[in-house]
């Protein structure tokens, strides 16, 4: 159960006002969620777990600390102070303040992210709903494996001149791997509001899928047009923002952005923005230095336009924080985590029309994005349905394939977008997403195949 | 160590659940301690320490699992955690036709600690930042090095494992390591070279004598010449050829093409929402030649200062060493005592969590590759044509852990038994077995190196385990280094 704003607030405005050090922030997130996970027939792993996370930034006499704990009362709150104090005094002197704590001068924008219906649900319920859909597509002979996960958590954050932002949010979500001897087919869906989650129209999917994928053959290896749901192009956009959207990787020179800006990097029909506050997301408001998010436009019909910034990297940059820090004691810069991709014109149900001869693939596994970062070299293997497809129709199935593929070449080769997006999340986690279309592209690299 | 007020809220609780009449309870404290210090362009970039402490209860009951955790660990909050697991276990059998059966293990009582000389904790920020800034500065000791990082990391978990069979066993353990990275830039060609592996600190179950063994400072010259090296190197070429793996790849090849499709739970189907199967099934053990006869691998969970080594797993199993393949046959699994009983063999000691928040799943211990004979320089001087692949950068493999393909940061020629140029950019793929059974050679002990992997993901939500990894060099035949060339269709 939420401690709501009343209790989480106060609690560490007490902590931050007693602290002796020059400038004192501290970001608590606190929530539970219940992980349900089955196969075979049965909930093999359920769990509910409560957590607290406290991440506490100081600064004394121009140097900083971080220092990071589990609780919310008053003694471990100093004790992580005291920390970050230590560690500060052996850090090198910085020039200027290096994150602030007080008041942003934007406004936060306005974002509903709670429901409590999200984890009212008895949890009986839940469990006859997994036996439901068990018990239909066991009556065709197919087994349905996957997970649900509801959860709440209320993020706070505090800062000694006064900062103060709070936000709680709920996410559900539930995943779906039909399998039959070799076929599979995979469905998931993630939601704020667990009323909204569609857990029969997600079986009949992962169903779908699974019926279609009989008896994979194998294929030439070479270039092929595909047809990429929304999950397989999410995938592949993390992946992008992972290693080039940051200012760190952009500092780094690892990033494909870096000396780039302004230029044309991906076909005219590729925009991509950031937007934590666009509630068809799964954002929050502000990050965790409570900063309000700002919305960063990446690409633009292909142009690589913007990037996105922390305070360290913003102080870097001379530039303001666009609201994109990550917890204190991590050290990977900060991070584009509400994607968004713009939408096309042409109608999901028209693509695979548009198709004279191409693979439909349902979603990637296992992608790496670190073969070369500068061009986007990515490899991965599909994975739950490889569809071959003959003038606009399947064809058959196609045993699991691998891609090496520069992503820079395959968004510069764009032939159709659909019109409509899906949202694509980790429930477990309730603050990232990507929302995204599916995509159709030219000459796509397929490099290996499994047995 | 744990105090006494712990104790007594742990055994109130084992208590406690007893008179609930569960048909088995266990209690797992945890207390972990994180130290990480960033040192980069000879600067402290960042330095933070976290500290987490809760309990996770487990609970079978009417034959089913209730399981939860919390960070409240006064006498109401255990109280209130117990009950959640109770009701979760409930609600579950209210609706379960099946029961789950767990293999018996000999209750222990006992405690186990890391051996090691220097408590890293009690080592002066001071010194370790020191450290980072002598190697720092040798790392950047050259123009075309953009960015040179070098970092240290240390961890101390508390256990304190309690069950109602009466297992009651603690458990210390510390780990400690780093990471060197040098980014080379030279026009539009960025390259990388890390030691002692890279994307993540390689850690070992030691003190702060571990991090001297490592010689940060004099490893710091060959790996920022090595990544000068690569901006002007020629590109890898796409070949099928014979590959030597030194070590610091071959661990990453272990743990993907071996350690993950060993783990019974996957095996077994309960991993498939999301990482996926294994094609190495229950119906392959025994009998399945999954490498030449000179491959040897074991899990084990006793290796000297190993990051998959412990006293008992987060069941109360003792720590075990299991041979996996022998002589190239597959002949055993990573396992639990409820997926072991699914295929009537004993628990092999592997059921371990992240945290006090995460609930044990099967993970790998230390899944080594045994050592065979000769050296390196054998190796190389019996292959005529062939590719030196060291360092991994890159890793991909199918959810049945067939196709892998895997980059390294570096590669070197092999012509008529010598080293030659340094080539940029390699990768090579394969399909697992196959790849095993090409293995012509595997170096001995004097070449065989440890390593600590901290990153190894698994679970939903993901659990990020600490594995070991063993390995001397070996050589695979035929493999298909780059990209396969083919005609177009």
């Amino acid at each position: 159960m939420l401690l709501g704003e009343s209790r989480v607030v106060p609690s560490l405005q007490k902590a931050v006002k007693a602290s002796s050090a020059d400038e004192t922030l501290i970001a608590a997130q606190r929530g539970g969620r219940t992980t349900l996970r089955f196969s075979g027939g049965r909930i093999h792993q359920n769990f509910h777990e409560e957590e607290v996370s406290v991440w506490v930034k100081v600064a004394c006499e121009g140097r900083m600390g971080v220092a990071t704990t589990c609780a919310l009362s008053p003694e471990a709150l100093r004790r992580a102070i005291e920390t970050a104090m230590t560690i500060a005094r052996i850090n090198a002197k910085q020039v200027g303040p290096a994150f602030g704590t007080a008041p942003p001068k934007d406004p936060t924008p306005k974002l509903t992210t709670y429901f409590p219906a999200t984890v009212k649900k008895p949890l009986t319920e839940t469990v006859q709903m997994i036996r439901r859909l068990w018990t239909q597509s066991a009556a065709i002979g197919v087994d349905l494996a996957g997970s649900f996960v509801a959860g709440e958590d209320e993020l706070a954050v505090v800062g000694s001149r006064r900062l103060t932002q709070y936000q709680p949010f709920s996410a559900a979500g539930l995943r779906l791997v039909a399998t039959q001897a070799k076929a599979s087919g995979f469905a998931a869906q993630t939601v704020r509001n667990l009323e909204t989650l569609d857990s029969q129209g997600l079986a009949e999917r992962a169903l779908e899928f699974c019926r279609k994928n009989k008896d994979p053959q194998p294929i030439p290896l070479g270039r092929y047009d595909v047809l990429l749901e929304p999950e397989a192009v999410a995938e592949l956009l993390e992946w992008l923002s992972y290693i080039g959207f940051g200012a760190k990787q952009v500092v780094e020179r690892t990033s494909f952005m870096a000396g780039h800006l302004g230029d044309r990097i991906m076909g005219r029909q590729i925009s991509i923005v950031d937007d934590g506050a666009d509630p068809q997301g799964l954002g929050v408001p502000f990050d965790y230095e409570g900063i309000p998010k700002q919305r960063v436009c990446l690409v633009e019909e292909g142009v690589a336009k913007e990037i996105v910034y922390d305070s360290h990297y913003a102080k870097l940059h001379r530039r303001h924080s666009t609201g994109h820090a990550l917890p204190y004691d991590e050290f990977e810069g900060p991070l584009a985590s509400n994607l968004f991709l713009a939408q096309g014109q042409t109608p999901y149900a028209d693509l695979l029309k548009k198709m004279d001869r191409g693979l439909w693939i349902c979603r990637f596994h296992y992608i790496s994005g670190l073969l070369k970062t500068q061009e986007a070299l990515m490899t991965g293997l599909t994975r739950d349905g490889t569809f071959l497809i003959k003038k606009g129709k399947v064809a058959g199935a196609v045993k699991n394939l691998r891609f090496t593929q520069s992503i820079l070449e395959a968004f510069s080769q764009i032939l159709a977008v659909s019109k409509e997006r899906r949202l694509v999340a980790d429930p477990g986690q309730g603050l990232s997403a990507a929302v995204v279309p599916a995509l159709l592209i030219k000459n796509f690299t397929f490099t290996g195949q499994t047995k | 160590m744990i105090s006494a007020r712990t104790r007594n809220l742990i055994d109130e609780t084992i208590r406690f659940l007893k008179r609930h009449g569960v048909d088995y309870a266990d209690v797992r404290w945890v207390e972990q301690l994180h130290e990480e210090i960033v040192v980069q362009n000879l600067q402290l970039q960042h330095v933070s320490h976290s500290t987490s402490e809760g309990a996770s209860i487990r609970v079978l009951s009417h034959g089913c699992w209730g399981y939860a955790a919390s960070s409240r660990l006064d006498r109401l909050g255990l109280k209130h955690t117990a009950k959640q697991a109770l009701e979760m276990a409930k609600a579950i059998s209210l609706d379960s036709h099946t029961r789950v059966k767990l293999k018996p293990v000999e209750p222990s009582r006992a405690r186990y600690q890391t051996s090691l000389e220097v408590d890293p904790f009690q080592v002066e920020l001071q010194k370790k930042l020191d450290y980072l800034m002598w190697t720092s500065q040798v790392l950047k000791d050259h123009p075309n090095i953009k960015t040179a990082t070098a970092s240290l990391e240390f961890y101390r978990t508390n256990k304190l494992f309690s069950s109602t069979e009466g297992s009651l066993i603690e458990q210390e353990i510390t780990e400690s390591g780093g990471l060197l990275e040098a980014t080379a830039i030279l026009g539009s060609e960025v390259q990388r070279r890390s030691y002692p592996t890279a994307n993540s600190p390689s850690l070992a179950q030691a003190g702060y004598e571990y991090v001297k063994t490592l010689d940060f400072v004099g490893q710091a010259t060959r790996v920022r010449r090595e990544a000068v090296a690569l901006l002007r190197a020629k590109e890898c070429p796409s070949s099928v050829t014979t590959v030597i793996l030194m070590p610091d790849q071959l661990i990453l090849q272990l743990h993907e093409s071996c350690g993950h499709p060993v783990e019974l739970d996957r095996a077994l189907g309960m991993e498939l929402s999301f990482a996926g199967g294994s094609f190495l099934t229950p119906d392959l053990l025994g009998s399945f030649r999954y490498g030449s006869k000179l491959v040897n691998i074991t899990a084990d969970a006793t290796t000297s200062q190993g990051c998959g080594t412990f006293g008992y797993d987060d069941e109360g199993v003792p720590a075990q060493r299991v041979p996996i393949i022998r002589e190239g046959v597959f002949v055993g699994y990573l396992s639990s005592r409820e997926t072991a009983a699914q295929i009537k063999q004993l628990s092999s000691g592997a059921m371990r969590a992240d945290g006090w928040d995460a609930v044990p799943i099967v993970r790998m211990t230390n899944v080594n590759l045994e050592p065979g004979t000769g050296t390196l320089k054998d190796l190389i001087r019996d292959t005529q044509r062939g590719i030196l692949l060291s360092t991994n950068k890159s890793w991909s493999i199918d959810d049945r852990r067939l196709n892998f393909q895997f980059g390294t940061e570096i590669a070197w020629e092999i012509r008529n038994g010598r080293i030659g140029q340094v080539l940029k950019n390699p990768m090579y793929t394969g399909i697992t077995p196959e790849f095993w059974r090409s293995c012509s050679a595997v170096a001995g002990k004097g070449e065989w190196q440890l390593f600590g992997v901290p990153n190894c993901a698994k679970g939903e939500p993901v659990q990020l385990m600490h594995v070991g990894h063993g390995a001397s060099p070996a050589r695979f035949e035929k493999v298909q280094v780059g990209r396969k060339t083919h005609a177009p269709r």
